[in-house]
């Protein structure tokens, strides 16, 4: 098992580099000259020049890359050109709020996922069957930010229950939790239909099988039939599960957008418009490697959690 | 059989809606009209107007056909780009197949979406860019089905009797093995296409994707989000087309696997 877990972990991480070196690329590709964008309009061409050797782009790429290299395991993420401060300190501003929504949207697409999944998956044909078939098609077809302009409509102006946009990112838990309600559901919907979808297929295959049939037939309980069919179906959910998880920290994006929280989000596509490419590298690498490492996570636990894939 | 059904109706009522659409609304999706803005629905404009007076119900038809456009496309791309990429890395094993394998994966090793925003961040807005950006985030997934599943095919008795038979290893790779799995190809794609729709749909709507005044569904929906307490009905048009689009590819996958899964 320790051997499996090493090679697992070896591999991740030549992926990680291999990302990490992609990132570096992709920042070199995106268009308009750092310099010149952090100079402002009416530069001269000397400053700019002065500006580029400050910022180091004035050398051979190879220098560059190494230097990049350095930078991300020291974790200085260079200075945001709009904002004037170390990128670090932007993300950790930003990072809460994202956090927070991820927390919250990921609780909820758990619980109803797995709920309607097993749910589904206990009588298949039934009539709770075909209303978590309906749930599932539905919530994977909706467009997530309509979904939201929905809620909107519907909660926060006809009932006013809910709060329509913003986030006080100083208040008190309660009304911060209040602000966020309507967003997380609308993340978690299409979340929550994906992992019923695994569930109750997972579960079906596994009802099927013969030991099943063969502990039903010498009168195993219920509840323990249940343990043991769900210590074999679920495992197989996990990496679904990490998939979602993980892409939360830039899967909300969109919601971020539409309910106007300052997150991660809100920051990528800010400086993606500013051309702030510091802040985009910094949120890139931050995502990328939350992705890369949640699954890792996942894939570990999975050979905990099902043995039988250490002699797989 | 029944699903295969309703996504076939659905997905023609939507394709016929795009096609047609536009020649039966009286209204240019483009032009501006500042008399008539922010105009209530009726029988002239069945959605009402927006900011510029643009008749809703013509943007949206018009954006059908943009954003249904791009979705294939992209699908189209996507699965062109895996295949021939995942019939070489099987054909060729070795060297090429480590060497693609590990440049698709660094591509899977990014969430989705922070990948598709990246390609268009650096690509920069449009139509074809947009195309561009949805293939290439697609083609990993296609990769690895046709890697895998040529690889499983090529274990087979049938095979072998045409490596007997003196039948070349391109041959063997395209005419043996890759009719047998293309109906897999064919569900994965019609769910694929349901994707990139909303994935289309939320970069327009972030004003990345296609840029205006072409209308897409995302950017219609965009537009209508900043007068959304006024006139909600301008979102619902949009909205509900392209859920019932990506429902109907979504129902298709669902039926074309049914059929698969009762002849198999």
């Amino acid at each position: 098992m320790l051997r499996f877990a090493l090679t697992q972990t070896l591999s991740v991480a030549i992926t990680l580099a291999v990302v990490l070196s992609l990132v570096f690329v992709a920042m070199r590709a995106l268009p308009g000259d750092a310099a010149a964008i952090l100079g402002g309009l009416d530069t001269e061409a000397a400053q700019v020049e002065a500006l580029r050797r400050e910022l180091g782009l004035d050398r051979p790429l190879i220098v560059q890359y190494g230097a990049y290299w350095g930078d991300v395991i020291r974790g200085d993420l260079g200075s945001s050109l709009r904002e004037r401060r170390p990128v670090t300190a932007v993300l950790r501003e930003r990072i809460p709020v994202t956090l927070a929504l991820a927390a919250v949207a990921f609780t909820l697409a758990l619980v109803a996922g797995l709920g309607v999944g097993l749910l589904a998956g206990r009588r298949s044909g039934g009539a709770l069957d075909g209303a978590a078939l309906g749930f599932t098609t539905v919530g994977l077809a909706l467009p997530e930010f309509w979904f939201g302009f929905l809620l909107i409509l519907f909660f926060a102006v006809q009932l006013g229950w809910f709060p329509v946009i913003g986030y006080p990112v100083e208040g008190d838990l309660g009304v911060r939790l209040w602000h966020l309600i309507l967003p997380a559901l609308t993340l978690a919907i299409p979340r929550a239909a994906q992992i019923a979808r695994l569930a109750r297929a997972r579960l079906l295959e596994e009802l099927a099988a013969d030991y099943v049939r063969t502990a039903r037939s010498k009168g195993v309980s219920a509840r323990a039939l249940s343990r043991h069919v769900a210590a074999n179906a679920l495992p197989g959910v996990l990496p679904l599960l990490a998939l979602e998880l993980g892409g939360l920290l830039t899967g909300t994006i969109v919601v971020e957008q539409v309910f106007g929280l300052p997150g991660l989000g809100l920051t990528l596509l800010g400086a993606i418009g500013a051309r702030d490419y510091p802040v985009v590298q910094g949120v890139t690498i931050l995502a990328v490697t939350v992705y890369i490492a949640v699954n890792w996570l996942a894939d570990l636990l999975q050979i905990v959690a099902d043995p039988r894939l250490r002699y797989a | 059989m029944i699903r295969l059904r309703i996504g076939i109706a659905l997905a023609a009522l939507v394709v016929a809606s795009a096609v047609v659409g536009p020649w039966l609304v009286p209204h240019d999706p483009i032009r501006p009209d500042y008399g008539a803005r922010y105009a209530a629905p009726s029988a002239d404009h069945w959605l009402g107007t927006d900011g510029l007076g643009r008749d809703v119900l013509a943007r949206s038809l018009a954006g059908g056909r943009v954003s249904l456009a791009i979705a294939a496309g992209a699908t189209a791309l996507a699965l062109a780009l895996g295949l021939v990429t995942g019939l070489a890395a099987a054909g060729w094993r070795g060297a090429g197949d480590v060497l693609l394998t590990r440049a698709f994966d660094a591509l899977l090793a990014f969430p989705g979406f922070l990948l598709v925003l990246l390609l268009v961040a650096i690509l920069g807005g449009g139509v074809w860019q947009t195309v561009l950006a949805l293939g290439v985030a697609g083609s990993p997934l296609y990769f690895r089905l046709v890697r895998a599943f040529t690889r499983s095919e090529l274990g087979r008795d049938y095979v072998l009797a045409g490596t007997a038979l003196g039948a070349s290893r391109a041959r063997l790779v395209v005419r043996y093995a890759l009719p047998n799995y293309v109906g897999a190809l064919a569900v994965q794609a019609a769910s694929t296409a349901a994707t990139f729709l909303l994935v289309e749909a939320s970069l327009s709507f972030l004003g990345l994707g296609v840029p205006l005044p072409t209308p897409s569904w995302g950017n219609v929906l965009q537009d209508a989000r900043s007068y959304l307490t006024r006139q909600p009905w301008a979102a619902m048009g949009p909205g509900l087309v392209l859920a019932t689009a990506a429902l109907a590819l979504q129902f298709l996958s669902d039926g074309f696997r049914d059929r698969l899964d009762r002849r198999g």
